[in-house]
Order: structure tokens, then sequence, then C-alpha cells
């Protein structure tokens, strides 16, 4: 099975497309998910090819900490950068418990998410 | 010296004549003129302490004065009796003696000189004061005389007192002078020969005798006792109204022969308390009147020196309830501005932090909305800056690149601010943990380090080791005190001066003063600062939350901040913090 660098996982259509493109022309690969379900589909059939998973909170139809829980029930080793536009403390803290990452505002800095992105790589070798 | 009685009168000076300085707290305050509480409530006290008092002394004194002038009627009424028993006593003996004679001797031993002498004699032995003795015949004759004035052959038919006697058995006259010059009375017994006609047996008596008996009743300087007839005529000399003869202008209401007492007003002194009696013996009513005069103040002075004592002990008294009133008013006035106060200050500091929570409410929903578009723009952007730098195959269009840039940098500067709109929200949590206060300095001046050096800004830290660490929130504390350098960075020109000192100010807590040589605060803008959104920065260096936030973490972390600046001069904050931070009292 293709590895995929980064899984972005974002109801922001437009903003996932384009923070899609953004890693391609920085020599990684993407796929993207626009809502929680689809997401855990995703994780459960290819979880195991995917170096990183950039969650927003706010999802159509799941909140971001349960989709969280369930990607760190299937595979509690992949790295979850928590994306969020209004996460507050409690959000914050929660994800920490959970296992997340990292947990980064809107809008993201592209340099620092590749900065993020090697070290995972360097780390994982 | 005058800066120690400065002192002295600062800490006994009432604070609320403050009040209107604390301009800010006004519309919280509950009483808004203390001056007025201060006087109203001085004067109900007086009012409701004085008034009895004055009442219970006026009554006092009216009772007083009552009993005083009473005992004074009563005093006077029984000297005036006593004096006018004695002078009727006097006059009667006389009389009687004179009766006595008459009857014993009959005319013919009478009107012989020689037995009237002998007769003379003997009743000077026994009565005294009598200075002759003389029988007149019902024509006014004189038939026989013995004394020492040589009356003999007079004729006294026209003699206002012989006139006065015709009809009467006995006869007591006024003080006269009559043919010897010599003030004197007659005392004047008719007899009827048995042919029928009468015969006249006179004695004079001289007034000397009468005037030193009323002298023994007098008691004291203030008293004058002496005798008046019925027209008010002085018949012996009087200390208030002059010598013998000499009119009183004295009327009497009433002519029983019991005591009376009147007071006589007087123009300049005190009035005069005035007892009198008209003297009647048994025989014959006698032309005089006995007055007892006594000056009330002298009679009073007792009393006037227990009403000087009294009015000094209620002067003492009225000075010292003045006193007490006015210290405790002030005290309790004091008392009521600084709860006032601080009540004020509490709902001040209250309807800042609603204002601060409910704009933080706001912002955060508005954050939320805004950084999901932003991100969008922030990509979107990111992607045309790449398409152009990054592609192969693209132009580099350096132009596209600068605009791109700048759409970044604006993408950035939003995301600050809604970052910072989001913090208003995360400052309700505290996470506490120990940390050193020179160690969190440092490390927020490690950022400045390269900054401070290029613009040759002075940054001194005194924070002393013996100051205990802090459990607190390190991260609410970083962000104080990142805010506050930075400030404080942006206000100073090159080679200003920065000072951090930190300070133990009691067991409880720290404080940390943040100035620098910066160009100030605009007075106006001083009670402004803490206002989210204010800013006195020009566009696009400011978003006029970070005082706001810096604010609401002091709070939060259950401190105080305070601002003092001068235009031109600089700025220092005061940040007193808790070193250990109660949780309860964090919500």
């Amino acid at each position: 099975m293709e590895h995929v660098d980064i899984l972005i996982i974002d109801d922001e259509k437009k903003f996932a497309a384009m923070l899609s493109k953004r890693i391609e022309l920085r020599g990684h690969s993407s796929d993207i998910c626009h809502d929680g379900k689809t997401a855990l589909k995703w994780i459960q059939k290819k979880g195991d090819f995917v170096t990183l998973i950039l969650l927003d909170l706010r999802l159509p139809d799941m909140y971001g900490i349960e989709v969280l829980t369930e990607i760190k029930k299937i595979n509690p080793a992949i790295p979850v950068i928590v994306l969020t536009g209004h996460g507050t403390e409690k959000d914050r803290q929660q994800c920490e418990q959970l296992g997340a990452y990292m947990f980064i505002h809107k809008p993201l800095n592209i340099d620092e998410l590749m900065t993020i992105m090697k070290r995972i790589k360097e780390s994982s070798k | 010296m005058i800066k120690r009685a400065q002192v002295s009168l600062k800490s006994i000076w009432p604070e609320f004549h403050k009040h209107q300085q604390h301009v800010h707290l006004k519309p919280f305050n509950t009483f808004t003129d203390y001056w007025k509480l201060w006087f109203m409530s001085i004067f109900i006290l007086i009012v409701t302490a004085l008034s009895p008092l004055g009442i219970v002394t006026y009554i006092h004194y009216e009772l007083i004065q009552k009993s005083i002038d009473t005992e004074l009627n009563l005093r006077t009424e029984r000297l005036t009796a006593t004096a006018k028993s004695s002078i009727t006593f006097f006059l009667e003996e006389r009389l009687d003696a004179m009766i006595f004679t008459v009857n014993e001797m009959g005319y013919e031993q009478l009107a012989n000189d020689k037995k009237l002498a002998e007769i003379l004699k003997n009743l000077k032995l026994g009565f005294g004061r009598l200075s002759d003795l003389s029988v007149i015949d019902m024509e006014g004759n004189q038939i026989t005389h013995a004394g020492p004035f040589d009356l003999k052959g007079k004729n006294y038919k026209n003699q206002p007192w012989f006139l006065e006697s015709l009809g009467k058995n006995n006869f007591i006259s006024e003080v006269f002078t009559g043919y010897r010059g010599v003030p004197h009375i007659i005392i004047a017994v008719r007899s009827f020969k048995p042919d029928g006609s009468f015969f006249i047996l006179r004695a004079t008596l001289d007034t000397k005798r009468l005037i030193q008996k009323l002298a023994s009743y007098k008691t004291g300087n203030h008293a004058d006792v002496f005798l008046v007839n019925h027209e008010g005529i002085l018949q012996t000399p009087s200390v208030n109204y002059g010598n013998i003869f000499e009119p009183t202008h004295l009327t009497f209401p009433s002519h029983e022969t019991k005591s009376e007492v009147m007071m006589i007003p007087q123009k300049k002194t005190d009035p005069i308390i005035s007892g009198y009696s008209i003297i009647s013996t048994t025989n014959v009513t006698t032309p005089f009147i006995i007055m007892v005069q006594k000056k009330r103040a002298g009679m009073i002075h007792v009393w006037l020196d227990l009403r000087r004592n009294i009015n000094w002990a209620l002067g003492i008294s009225i000075i010292l309830i003045v006193l007490v009133i006015t210290f405790a008013s002030t005290f309790m006035v004091n008392k009521l501005y600084q709860i006032d106060k601080a009540k004020a200050e509490t709902m001040l500091k209250m309807e800042q932090s609603q204002q601060l929570a409910s704009i933080g409410q706001l912002a955060a929903g508005v954050a939320h909305e805004i950084n999901n578009p932003l991100a969008v723009i922030n990509e979107t952007a990111g992607y045309m800056k790449d398409l152009y730098s990054l592609k192969t195959g693209a132009g580099n269009d350096a132009e596209m690149v600068e605009l791109t840039n700048s759409i970044l940098n604006s993408v950035d500067r939003c995301g600050t601010i809604t970052r910072q709109l989001l913090g208003f929200v995360r400052q309700f949590d505290i996470k506490i943990k120990k940390i050193s206060l020179q160690k969190l300095v440092d490390s927020v001046l490690n950022f400045h380090k390269k900054e401070a050096e290029y613009r040759g800004i002075n940054v001194t830290v005194s924070i002393p080791d013996t100051i205990p660490d802090m459990e607190t929130d390190s991260g609410k504390l970083q962000q104080i005190l990142v805010n506050l350098i930075n400030n404080a960075f942006q206000a100073v020109d090159e080679d200003s001066c920065l000072d951090i000192i930190g300070s133990q100010i009691d067991a409880k807590n720290i404080e940390i003063i943040i100035q620098d040589t910066g160009c100030g605060i605009p007075e106006d803008s001083l009670t402004k600062i803490h206002e989210p959104f204010f800013s006195t920065k020009q566009e696009q260096m400011g978003t006029g939350l970070g005082l706001s936030i810096t604010y609401g973490l002091v709070e939060k972390l259950g401190g105080n901040i305070s601002v003092q600046s001068t235009e031109g001069v600089g700025t220092s904050f005061t940040v007193t913090l808790p070193i250990k931070i109660q949780e309860e009292g964090l919500t």
C-alpha cells in the first residue's frame, strides 16, 4: 500500500485542498478526509502507512476529541496534531491527555509543519 | 518638625475629604457628599445630646430660682415681722407709761414743775430716751415743762401734731423738728379734768434710740431697715433712699398691719426685696411703716456661686460632648467612607472583570468564526506564494511573492489578534506551579536581550534572593511580564532605562515594579488603558488587548495592578501578587 505522509481531516474543503497542495509542493504525500467517519475508515484501512494526522476539532459528524479517541484505539502510535480555530484550554488539556502530539491554532504555519514532520520522521527511524 | 506636623495632621485628618479625588469610583459610591453626612451626623447627635441637658439645666435653674425667691421672701417677711414687733413694743411701752402717769398723777401734780421734772427723771430711768415732758391745756398753751429745751410758755395751737391729736385720747406723731430743730417723735395722752376740760401730757422721744433699734436688725451690708410715713417720707435714715425726711416714692399696696413682701425692680442692679408693715399699737395707730429691704444679689450670692460652678461644669460637659461627638462622627463617617470606597472598588473591579469576561465570550466567538476563513486565506495565499517560489516551471515573480507575503503577514497579524482574543477565555483556567520569580523574569528578558543591546536600552533587574518561590500559574505570570515588558520596550527610545524591581511587601505578597523612562501615558488615557481595544500606539502597532489581558490575568492570580505615568517622563506599573495563590477564591 502507498505511504501517505500527512492525512488532513478537515471539513473546510478549500483549506484542506490548499494545504494538501502545499504539502505536496514540498515533496510530501497527503490525503484528505472531510468528516470523522470517513477518516476513521481511512485509518482502519491504511493506518499503518501514515506518518502524521492533522485533525480539526470541529467536524460535521463527530467532535474532534471523539475522532482522536477512536484513532488512538485503532493505532496509538500515529502522531496526531490537533488543529483548531477556536480551541479552549480545556480542549488542549483533553487532547494532551488523550495522547495528541501537538495542539495548534489556525492559521497554520507551513514551515512549522514541515519542521515537525521532519522531526517525526527522524525519530521514527 | 514641619514634616512631623504634616504627618500627624494627615493621620488625624479624615480620609473622606479626598472623596472628590476618586472621581472614577463615584458611580459606585452609595453616598455622594461625605461632608454633608459628617455635618448632619454631628448636628443631629449634638442636638440629641444637648437638648435634654439644656432643658434639664433650665428647669433646674427655674426651680432653684423659684425656691430661692420663696425662701428670700419668707426670710424678709420674718425679719420685717420681728423688727415691727420690736418697734411696736418700744412705742407701746412708752405710751403705756404715759397713760399710767396721767391716770396716777392727775392734773394737779403734773401741773407742778418740780413734780413734772421728777416724773421725767423717773420715766427716763425706767424707759430712757424720753427727752422732755410737758403739760398742755386744751388751748395749746404749755402749762408746765420739764426737759433740756426752753419751751415754757409756747403755744402749740397751730402745730400740726396738736391739731391732729385733738380728737384722740392717745397720739403718736411722725418724726418732725418742731421748735427745737431736732428730729423727734411726740407721744401725747389726753386726760379730762373733773370740770370737763382736758389737758394733754406730752412726751418727746429722741429718734436716736429708734434708729439704733432698727440698726440692730440689719444683717449684712445688703440690708436696709428704716421707717417711713404713709406718704413714703423717710422717718429714719436709709441706706437706699438717703437721710431723714427725704421722699422714697414708695407706694404700699396693702394697708393691713400684717407683714407684706414685694419685689422692687431696679434699673441697673438686681431687684430689691422689700418687706413692710404698718406699725400699730393696741391703743393707737402710728404714722410709721417699717421697711426691711434686702438686695436680692447680696442674698443669693451662694446660689450665684453655685450657678457659676454649674455653668462651668455645663460648659466643660458641652465642650466634651461636642468633641466626643465630632471625633465619633469623624471616625464613623470615615469608616463608612472606607467601606463605601472598598465596595465601590470591588464593584468597579467586578464591572471591569465582567466587561472583560463578556468581551472574552464575544471575542472567542468572533475568533472562532474568523480563524477558519483566515486559515483558508492563509493556505490559499501560501499556495500562491508556493506556486511562484517553489513550483518548478512557474516564473519566479518577485512582485507576486511580495504581494502574497503582505497577505500572509496580514493573516499572521489577524491570527495574533484572534489568539489574544481566545486568551480572554483561556485566562479563566488556572494551573498552579512552584516558580522562581527571578528565573521567570530572566527567561522573559532573554527574548529582549538582543533588542536591548541593539537599541542601547539599559535593563536592570533587582530581585533579591530572599523572595520565596511563588506558587502560582507560571504561564499567566509569564504572560503578564511579557506584556508589560513588551509595552515598556515599545515605549522607550534609545538609551533609555527599564527597571524591573521585585520585593516582598509582607508575609503573603510580593510586588513587581516595571518602570521605564519612556514616552509615558497621557493622563486622560490612564483610566482607559485596561479597556479592551484601547490603544495609544499607532495603527498596525497594537491591538489594544495586551494591557486588558494583563489586567485580567493579574486579577485572576489574586493580585492588583496599578499604573503611574507622567507623559514624557515614564511609566511605572506595580503588580502586587500573592506568593501562594488561594485556589478557593478562583472561579
